[in-house]
């Protein structure tokens, strides 16, 4: 894929100094700051992974970010309202062949959606299966317990298989949204859409922030990490590090506010901001607005056939 | 807390949105009013802070992590109505880029993350240390016990949005269209993790952060304390308005007492045994120990908040309260008074006292 040539190869290491295949180094179970650290590295790992993607020439990428916004959106409110496991499961197969057709790979795609969140909604809906949370025909008999019977439930399935399917297809709605949509784009297209024009400035910047206050916690603890001696065992001091690290992240952002605040004035800003982008619509903008509109109506016309 | 979309209904999802928007409204207007053009990358950095205090991942010992949220954190140091704001913005950051809950239910988690949770939080910090010094050792454990406290306000209200789910959304059979669990399930689940892991972590980010910038850098600390002394005890009395409204409360709750006799039953497995209902509980008799410890205490004053008969029953509940009140307040002023006689030391709230003694 194009993003590893342009997504620096060090960055896509999960532990640099490491070979990937694990034949050198040893791997250690990390502290705290050690996995906060690595969360940092994976942050930016996947935001600059995303802007590879939205550089690609696929079909979500060529779409004004106003009707992907619109359009994917409504397909959420959609996907929201569905009741029946089949039409949700038709809604994520729609939902990958968009990803297909935006030249996603299908497997980054689906590891990105399934790997996480429903994943982590299966665990939480898992004991909603069972006859003591919901009550019900028993499918899968599985014991008694303290003389009262305990199984799986029809209903808690189907019930279940309904939320981790809803999850699943929402989930992806929005990772397809923006994973083909750079940053100034999706604002702009808000801002088009008539969202505050300061929350969108705010919106903007705290991004931008944000990782301008990552590389200083990365910074941090890399100094931390560079004036240990011996491996850190004491917890105490390892917990006050933590608060006198976000004590001084405080003051370092509170530092960094009023020096752009004072870069805003002398640049003439009056309290209001100005959007370079211009947005119009062509052809595939209007065709793909009327294929999400009667892909929307048909879903709801299949769930509403399939019963209540 | 994130709650991803699926979890709840579109109508829920749309009523909080709906509720968000004048809170939000309100909360600009606050912030822009008091900070003037400085807000927008105030705000912003605020944001990005929350943001990352997110990322500051505790394990637990089930082999998960818990987080803060840093509402309360920033409500203290740049004001309620910002921490509105920004932890929204950072919140809105999280559900469109890292799929940390959902854009149809971002306004379910604004209302329990950006909105109920910095207000209660700041709420207790605020009653905790009006007119108290701004180096005090009060400041960090109230802002560290506003932290917890106004966390799991937000997991109660997250619990009670999910818990209302299947009771309120369900096919025409029963089944449950979103999240599967009922009110008495989801509030202890919920209250489980959040009053024992996520409300220590958020307690011990919170109160380590201000004690933090009371030791090193006190500036940011005074920019939303403005009325507050900055050191010592030696500052112009307060108004006594708060200690006013205390005793006009009390004494309107103490007043109001007797309408305690207009709940009818009484209190599960405080019943005298022989109000038991024993066929309910398959039993032929009082279990015996029961029976023999039941009258165990024969002595007390006003024995069911009465007299012993029930000829007077109001005027006996309000006898009672106003001599329970009393005898609470004698107590906590006997332990204060005790408190201060062990006090030796001078006080060591000020720093530049302290160095001067």
């Amino acid at each position: 894929m194009s993003a590893s040539s342009t997504t620096p190869a060090w960055l896509l290491q999960s532990e640099v100094g490491l070979c990937p295949c694990a034949c050198v180094g040893k791997r250690r179970k990390g502290r705290i700051i050690e996995k906060t650290t690595s969360g940092i590295a994976a942050l930016l790992r996947q935001t600059l992974f995303s802007d590879d993607i939205a550089d690609e020439r696929g079909l979500l990428q060529r779409l004004d970010a106003r009707v992907k916004v619109v359009s994917l959106l409504g397909l959420l409110v959609v996907a929201a309202f569905v009741r029946h496991i089949p039409v949700l499961l038709a809604m994520y197969a729609a939902t990958l062949a968009l990803a297909a057709a935006s030249k996603l790979r299908l497997s980054f795609f689906v590891k990105r959606v399934w790997l996480f969140i429903p994943l982590f909604t299966g665990i939480v809906v898992l004991p909603a299966t069972l006859n003591v949370v919901t009550r019900g025909d028993i499918v899968v008999p599985l014991g008694t317990w303290f003389g009262h019977h305990l199984g799986l439930t029809r209903q808690g399935l189907w019930s279940a298989g309904l939320v981790v399917t809803r999850v699943a297809t929402s989930t992806s709605l929005v990772v397809l949204l923006t994973i083909t949509t750079p940053w100034a784009k999706l604002l702009a297209s808000l801002r088009a859409l008539r969202a505050p024009r300061l929350l969108i400035l705010v919106l903007g910047m705290a991004y931008r922030y944000l990782f301008h206050l990552l590389n200083a916690v990365s910074d941090m603890y890399v100094a931390r990490r560079a004036r240990t001696v011996t491996a850190a065992t004491d917890t105490t001091s390892g917990r006050l590090l933590v608060g006198s690290s976000a004590g001084a992240l405080l003051g370092k952002a509170q530092a960094l506010s009023d020096e752009v605040h004072m870069a805003m004035i002398a640049r003439g800003y009056e309290g209001d901001a100005r959007s370079l982008d211009t947005f119009r619509l062509r052809l595939v903008d209007i065709e793909f607005v009327l294929a999400c509109i009667a892909g929307a109506v048909a879903t709801v016309g299949f769930d509403r056939l399939l019963g209540r | 807390m994130h709650i991803p979309d699926g979890y709840l209904s579109p109508q829920t999802c749309g009523v909080f949105g709906a509720a968000m928007v004048p809170i939000w409204t309100t909360a600009g207007r606050r912030v822009r009013r008091i900070v003037k053009s400085r807000y927008v990358p105030l705000v912003a950095i605020g944001a990005a802070y929350s943001f990352l205090v997110m990322m500051f991942n505790v394990p637990v010992p089930d082999g998960t992590t818990a987080h803060a949220i840093g509402a309360v954190l920033i409500a203290v140091v740049l004001g309620p109505a910002a921490a509105v704001v920004a932890v929204s913005i950072a919140l809105t950051i999280q559900a469109l880029f890292f799929g940390d809950g959902g854009v149809l239910a971002l306004g379910v988690n604004t209302f329990n993350m950006a909105f109920v949770m910095p207000l209660v939080g700041y709420a207790v910090y605020w009653c905790a240390c009006r007119n108290v010094p701004l180096t005090s050792r009060r400041r960090p454990i109230a802002a560290g016990l506003g932290g917890y406290i106004g966390m799991n306000a937000a997991a109660l209200c997250a619990g009670v949005e999910l818990g209302l789910q299947p009771t309120l959304f369900h096919s025409a059979n029963g089944t449950p269209l979103y999240a599967p669990f009922h009110l008495s399930q989801s509030i202890p689940a919920m209250a489980l993790a959040h009053l024992t892991v996520a409300g220590a972590v958020e307690f011990a980010l919170t109160a380590s952060v201000v004690g933090y910038l009371q030791r090193a850098n006190l500036p940011l600390l005074r920019i939303n304390h403005g009325a507050a002394p900055p050191t010592g005890r030696a500052h112009a009395p307060g108004p006594r308005l708060g200690r006013r409204w205390g005793l006009i409360g009390l004494a309107t709750m103490i007043a109001l007492t007797p309408l305690g006799l207009l709940a009818p039953g009484g209190a599960f497995g405080e019943d005298a045994p022989s109000d038991l209902a024993l066929g309910k509980y398959h039993l032929t008799a009082i279990p015996s120990g029961l029976r023999h410890y039941a009258g165990f205490w024969h002595n007390a004053l006003f024995d069911g908040y009465g007299f012993g008969h029930d000829n007077h029953p109001a005027m006996g509940y309000l006898i009672s309260a106003i001599v329970g009140v009393a005898a609470i307040g004698a107590v906590i002023a006997a332990a204060f008074a005790l408190a201060s006689l062990r006090r030796r030391s001078p006080d060591v709230d000020d720093p530049l006292e302290a160095a001067k003694t």
